[in-house]
């Protein structure tokens, strides 16, 4: 009946969850991780005659990321918002030393609580490529594509993400404990 | 000291590296104590997590996008907004021709409708079934009326929709009817009856129809819909089960209407 809706659905909506999974990473709250993805399904929608073959979910992780920065922008321009992304990678230890938190001592009780806000409060660039690489299971040339950089910084950032992740994650679910 | 192997290692975890640098990695990374750690944290990181809440795209936003998606290839929406530059050149030529374009556009449009709108109501529909369906299956939303008993269920759709469509338990077949729901669709109130399969919930939806028959079989958003017609009566089943399974429930529903009519 209508073609480019029915292939849409076919091609494009099968990768919603990881859509959604992907703005839930991205966006500060889970209402704007809905905007995000309406508004990027709905672009990918205009602009599917544009995919041509190339992988769909690659394709809509893309453009959910372009849609979060430029809501981010204007988001910028309404108000001076720090954002977490004036990050110095060799200020390793600066990180570690984040503030645990009042919930420090429960957090044993709840490991899959703690990981979330471990990977919620990395730096941006590198818990996209976390995200990308280990719940997505994307591979090196997909997640250069989709966060538009070369495959060689993808896997300085996939390591400092590791890293990091490993160094934040036992300041707080073991050090509390020491 | 660092193992200056360590990105080769991480790449090998990956996967991102060939059968033969692989081979000669595994070497190394068996007399090399850094690398075996680095290997075994990204192991625990990797199902530490996987392990995390997997997050579903909710179905209310599932249900929003595809009436967005609708909005956005309406006919409607593209024709629109165009013919302000030629209203000066109309006005030059003399009024009766204007007339006629006038019916003529209206011939046009009445085709148009015809032809482009009535397909696009019925899409609409499947949409709103999936719709109906997604919505049911939040908490406290899937049905009015709890029996397994099809006295009971029956008689309650007198009072709450407007048709009364053929309910059978079939849990010796595999089917529990697990109680009905008036939905409001097409502008009218129809009648569900809900049945459980294993750990599927199909919902089977009738309403009196008048617009051109649905599509036998189809799919939206990975819902799977049957529709067919007894009379003047349309039923569509809607579940995530497999296609067996939804026709297997059609099957016995068509053979119990056909049953209902003789008797």
């Amino acid at each position: 009946m209508n073609d480019k809706r029915s292939r849409f659905e076919a091609e494009v909506l099968p990768h919603l969850d990881a859509a959604y999974r992907f703005a839930r990473w991205l966006a500060p709250s889970p209402s704007e991780a809905d905007d995000l993805v309406q508004d990027a399904v709905l672009r990918a929608f205009r602009g599917f005659e544009g995919l041509r073959g190339a992988d769909a979910k690659a394709w809509l992780l893309t453009i959910i990321r372009n849609c979060h920065f430029t809501a981010q922008r204007q988001q910028q321009r309404r108000a001076f918002v720090p954002l977490p992304e004036d990050y110095d990678e060799a200020d390793g230890d600066a990180m570690v030393a984040s503030t645990p938190g009042p919930e420090a001592v429960s957090i044993s009780r709840d490991q899959r609580r703690a990981l979330e806000r471990v990977l919620a409060e990395l730096p941006e660039e590198q818990r996209e490529v976390l995200i990308l690489r280990e719940i997505e299971d994307m591979d090196y040339r997909d997640i250069a594509a989709i966060t538009n950089v070369p495959i060689g910084t993808v896997m300085s950032r996939l390591s400092r993400a590791r890293a990091a992740l490993k160094a934040r994650w036992l300041t707080t679910v073991e050090g509390p404990v020491k | 000291m660092t193992c200056a192997e360590l990105p080769r290692t991480q790449a090998y975890f990956d996967q991102e590296i060939d059968a033969l640098s692989a081979a000669d990695l595994e070497g190394h990374i068996g007399t090399c104590a850094e690398c075996q750690v680095l290997l075994q944290d990204l192991g625990t990181a990797r199902s530490a997590l996987r392990a995390l809440e997997p997050h579903a795209a909710p179905p209310e936003l599932r249900a929003r996008i595809l009436l967005a998606l609708d909005e956005e290839d309406s006919p409607a929406a593209t024709s629109s907004g165009r013919p302000v530059r030629q209203a000066r050149a109309w006005r030059t030529r003399p009024f009766w021709l204007g007339a006629f374009g006038g019916m003529g556009g209206t011939v046009v449009a009445a085709l148009l409708a015809f032809f482009l709108i009535a397909p696009v109501l019925n899409h609409g529909m499947l949409d709103d079934l999936v719709a109906a369906h997604v919505r049911s299956l939040m908490p406290d939303h899937l049905v009015d009326v709890i029996s397994t008993d099809r006295h009971t269920v029956k008689p309650w759709f007198a009072g709450h929709a407007d048709v009364s469509p053929v309910v059978v338990d079939f849990t010796a077949q595999g089917y529990r009817l697990v109680g009905g729901r008036a939905d409001y669709l097409d502008h009218q109130r129809s009648a569900v009856v809900v049945y459980e399969h294993g750990a599927h919930t199909i919902n089977v939806f009738s309403w009196a129809d008048h617009h051109p028959a649905l599509p036998a079989t189809t799919t939206r958003s990975g819902y799977r819909m049957m529709c067919w017609r007894v009379k003047d009566l349309q039923y569509c089943a809607v579940s995530d089960t497999g296609w067996d399974e939804l026709q297997g429930l059609v099957t016995l529903l068509q053979d119990a209407s056909a049953r209902d009519d003789r008797g």
